[in-house]
């Protein structure tokens, strides 16, 4: 690791103010409206409360923007030949990755720490284990989003696809039952697509798999199997994606 | 540097293409080495094998007695590219501590922003900076590791008149103090001016290579040609012959091309002395250097055809009788 690359790539990150606002400031900001200053937010949930429950939704949202974006930066970075430098000097593509994987993590932990600590002021309640639990679940499972930043990246190959991709996860954490419990049809579908797996994994240690819903109909319990097919089934297929188009960007060179 | 039969070739949609088609070359310690060729000559991916960053279909390339990477690693080759590489949001300074600190044992930063003429840009944003501004800081990143070989592709593309001659005021600088230096560029006066030796690249293959006094002998600079008369004609090629003023004559349909290293002081002979008609002017570029060294036009042409085989380019071509010189069979001349 390289003290100064990390510093300005750190750098770079916190002068992008639009940035941080979609990060930081509007998943902050969509808890207290969404979260704490609803009626229902002091209803129990699991081992807290409601609060809690969209607090976690909130932070795991902030977190995957943050790798999203940084993820796809990377990408773009490369393709539009900042890639070719580096490849003229000593520095690892290992050592390049680790540091963007360790700026991500450093953004994506903003949003989490703005959020629990608003939680914690604003009435969320949980068990000790919940909040602790929770948090560490978030950010290595917002990593895994940094690939989808990726795809998009060496997809596209200008500065949109960062928008595209970090515009695409508001639909994709609708549909992930982040910002308002599905249920229906439209619940079945969503626990296809790609942030629900990561979401309902990370409000597990909370809810234990018990689904919140609207209408007030019977709860139902969700096995954990279910979010962890999920997160598995999408790490190998976005994987997989960016391989082969990192292959076909290296034989057009 | 030495290439041993270097090869290399891509895909593309339709078909493969050829872009480096067995390269021998040996580049020792302290020259400067102008690659001249028409773009799509193959200079660019030359380079990239001297560099590790795209790796040869077949053959070797070795940079100080090691493997590209390794030397690149080892900071004894380092290199300007083509546009692009550059990160938009940092500044000057920024860049040149981001890439400085990629290096075990870097120049010193401000040293570096002085040598590149940027220590008064050394806080605007790289986004902010003119094309020739970005070069300087190209430039400055490969000065960075203090390197044995300088190789530099295309590095005045985009540059205006002025930045084009400080950026040669400041390399020739760097040469003094006994860096090699490879340089890719399709201004045939660009290499003639700055390089001590001369390797021109067509069709991915190297077909003149020499020092740049000896090219620059045998493509004097100038050419001039003059209507060939229906009658007399023998006699007026003995006479053109017989001036020691003019050099390479030669007969292309009704025009008698010359070459000449002094072209004022020939032109004023051929009109006083020889008493021609339809005396042109034209000054050498690529493509006829290209003609004058290897008796083939550049690029896609293969070798042996001339303006014959080709049909007429407009009126200006009409106008020499339809056949003219082999140069002028090619759209893009237009010095004529």
């Amino acid at each position: 690791m390289n003290a100064t690359i990390l510093r300005l790539e750190l750098l770079r990150q916190f002068r992008e103010f639009m940035g941080l606002f979609f990060i930081v400031i509007l998943p902050a900001f969509f808890y207290l409206i969404f979260g704490a200053s609803m009626d229902f937010s002091d209803a129990p949930a699991g081992n807290g409360n409601v609060a809690m429950s969209i607090m976690i939704a909130m932070a795991a949202y902030g977190a995957v923007v943050a790798t999203t974006s940084i993820g796809g930066q990377a990408a773009v970075e490369r393709m539009q030949g900042w890639g070719r430098q580096l490849g003229l000097t000593p520095l690892r593509d290992s050592t390049y990755v680790a540091t963007k994987a360790l700026v991500a993590v450093i953004i994506a932990a903003m949003p989490i720490a703005l959020i629990y600590t608003l939680g914690g002021l604003t009435g969320a309640q949980g068990d000790t284990r919940a909040w602790v639990l929770s948090a560490l679940i978030v950010i290595p499972g917002a990593a895994l989003f940094a690939l989808w930043g990726l795809v998009w990246g060496l997809a596209i190959r200008s500065e949109s696809a960062i928008a595209v991709a970090s515009g695409s996860t508001v639909v994709l954490a609708f549909l992930g039952n982040m910002f308002m419990p599905l249920s229906g049809t439209l619940l079945t579908i969503a626990k296809f697509t790609p942030l629900y797996g990561y979401a309902a994994l990370a409000r597990y240690p909370l809810t234990e798999g018990w689904l919140a819903t609207m209408d007030g109909s019977d709860l139902a319990r969700e096995p954990l199997w279910v979010p962890l097919v999920n997160v598995a089934a999408w790490t190998v297929l976005l994987a997989l994606i960016a391989t082969l188009l990192v292959r076909r960007g290296r034989a057009r060179q | 540097m030495h290439l041993r039969g270097l090869r290399k070739s891509f895909r593309s949609s339709s078909g493969p293409v050829v872009a480096v088609d067995g390269v021998d070359l040996s580049i020792g310690y302290g020259e400067i080495v102008a690659f001249l060729g028409p773009n799509g000559a193959g200079k660019t991916t030359t380079l990239d094998m001297v560099l590790g960053l795209v790796e040869p279909d077949a053959g070797t390339a070795t940079v100080m007695g090691m493997r590209p990477r390794a030397a690149v690693q080892a900071g004894r080759v380092s290199a300007l590219l083509q546009t692009g590489g550059l990160l938009r949001d940092l500044s000057v300074a920024e860049t040149v501590r981001y890439i400085a600190a990629t290096f075990p044992r870097p120049r010193p930063v401000e040293e570096v922003l002085a040598r590149a003429g940027l220590t008064e840009l050394a806080r605007r944003k790289v986004s902010k900076c003119s094309g020739g501004e970005q070069q300087r800081l190209r430039f400055a990143l490969a000065l960075l590791p203090d390197p044995d070989l300088l190789v530099l592709d295309e590095p005045t593309a985009g540059m205006d008149v002025r930045a084009r001659r400080e950026f040669w005021d400041t390399m020739r600088a760097e040469a003094r103090a006994g860096r090699s230096v490879v340089f890719a560029t399709h201004y045939l006066q660009e290499a003639e001016d700055f390089a001590e030796r001369i390797v021109m690249i067509s069709g991915g293959r190297i077909v003149a290579d020499g020092p740049t006094a000896q090219i620059r002998e045998r493509n004097s600079g100038r050419l001039l040609s003059v209507d060939l008369p229906r009658h007399g004609a023998e006699d007026l090629l003995s006479d053109l012959r017989a001036l020691d003023l003019i050099s390479e004559v030669s007969t292309s349909g009704n025009r008698v091309l010359m070459r000449a290293a002094d072209t004022d002081a020939a032109a004023l002979a051929l009109l006083r002395d020889v008493g021609v008609s339809g005396l042109e002017i034209a000054s050498a570029d690529l493509e006829s250097a290209f003609v004058a060294l290897t008796g083939n036009a550049p690029a896609e042409a293969p070798a042996g055809t001339g303006a014959r085989t080709r049909p007429d380019h407009g009126p200006a071509a009409a106008s020499t009788n339809g056949t003219g010189p082999a140069r002028s069979a090619h759209p893009s001349e237009e010095n004529r």
